[in-house]
């Protein structure tokens, strides 16, 4: 495709534009509107998420730097996903650390708060393995029987696009 | 593959300069996004919270490339200026418009348009270049008029833009976008896409 406009066309032009800020898509600010929007409240999930990530996170072995490292996060990110189910995490961290804990993206995405709720069982699985799982030194059998068995169930949710 | 010579204007001189339009992003074009625009965003985001971030900071061109690449419909351009990348954006020409007058009619559609970190006042004020963001939508103009859609377009506002688009371009404001999480959508019609295109 072949753009001809003359100079005049441009210094016209761009005389409006100015110092303006252009840009169009999809921000991730409008989630929080959206999600009220749909009466959706996320902060279920979103403690099974942050639980989730740090599980997985001890059951390697990994501190929080280890873990922000190999997701590409800051160790302030994964501190927050981790400890603060009120701060809504960024969709590129999820996408991040579901490639890295090989899992599909859009059930973490789902479990964060950050798309709407599709999988009605996914939510009271989340709670479950919330109530589960308490923060200790170490992984204990029943902390990791709950953490296999949650892995086990949302790699086996079929992906929706 | 077809380039385009375009202007942009040099803020800290007020001249304009000449650029380069090509309607395809390359993988030379997503080199310069991740090896200049990227770590400037990067370097914003660090320590800021989500909402003070730049709205568009979790875009991954590259994936976005990986995504589109193999699709039809799709179109991408990228604008080039003294040898650094100073725009980009993703358009798809399958969509319809909203506008009674146009309802149902197929319209370009620009899914993702950003211009450089140094070009946005976000970052530096005066930005280094003015002129990206008229140059993508006359971009998606003339590719709607190429396509026989007569220069119908639409778009999602990001947040500081909506002035722009509405006043300056003269496109149509139809409110919040349910679909699209409540951006504003803008459209654009024959007749305000015929008066933008003509040259003087």
């Amino acid at each position: 495709m072949k753009l001809e406009r003359s100079k005049d066309w441009y210094e016209r032009r761009i005389a409006l534009e100015g110092n303006a800020e252009i840009g169009a898509g999809m921000p991730p600010h409008c989630r929080a509107n959206a999600a009220e929007a749909a009466n959706v409240k996320p902060l279920e999930t979103r403690i099974a998420f942050g639980t989730f990530v740090e599980l997985w996170r001890r059951n390697h072995g990994w501190d929080a730097v280890r873990l922000a490292k190999e997701a590409g996060l800051n160790t302030e990110e994964i501190l927050e996903i981790e400890r603060n189910p009120q701060s809504e995490p960024e969709p590129s961290a999820v996408y991040n650390l579901a490639r890295l804990f090989k899992l599909p993206s859009q059930v973490l995405l789902e479990l964060a708060g950050l798309i709407e709720p599709r999988t009605p069982y996914l939510r009271d699985a989340a709670v479950r393995f919330a109530a589960r799982s308490e923060s200790m030194a170490s992984l204990n059998q029943n902390e990791r029987e709950a953490f296999e068995a949650f892995v086990s169930a949302i790699s086996e949710i079929p992906q929706r696009r | 593959m077809q380039e385009s010579r375009v202007y942009l204007k040099e803020m800290a001189t007020g001249q304009l300069v000449e650029a380069s339009l090509l309607d395809e992003i390359t993988d030379r074009h997503l080199a310069m996004w991740i090896d200049t625009w990227q770590p400037v965003m990067e370097e914003r985001c660090r320590g800021r919270k989500p909402g003070d971030r730049p709205e568009d900071h979790h875009w991954d061109w590259k994936l976005k490339a990986d995504g589109w690449r193999p699709l039809l419909g799709y179109h991408s351009f990228a604008i080039t200026c003294n040898g650094e990348l100073q725009g980009l954006m993703l358009a798809c020409d399958f969509k319809s418009a909203r506008i009674p007058a146009q309802f149902g009619k197929p319209i370009v559609h620009v899914e993702f348009l950003a211009t450089a970190p140094w070009n946005r006042p976000e970052f530096q004020t005066p930005k280094r270049y003015s002129g990206a963001g008229t140059v993508m939508v006359a971009a998606a103009v003339e590719l709607s008029w190429q396509l026989g859609y007569r220069g119908r377009i639409g778009l999602h506002s990001l947040g500081d833009a909506e002035e722009f688009y509405r006043d300056k371009c003269g496109m149509t404001e139809l409110g919040n976008d349910a679909a699209y999480q409540g951006l504003m959508y803008y459209e654009m019609t024959e007749k305000k896409a015929e008066y933008f295109r003509q040259t003087h």
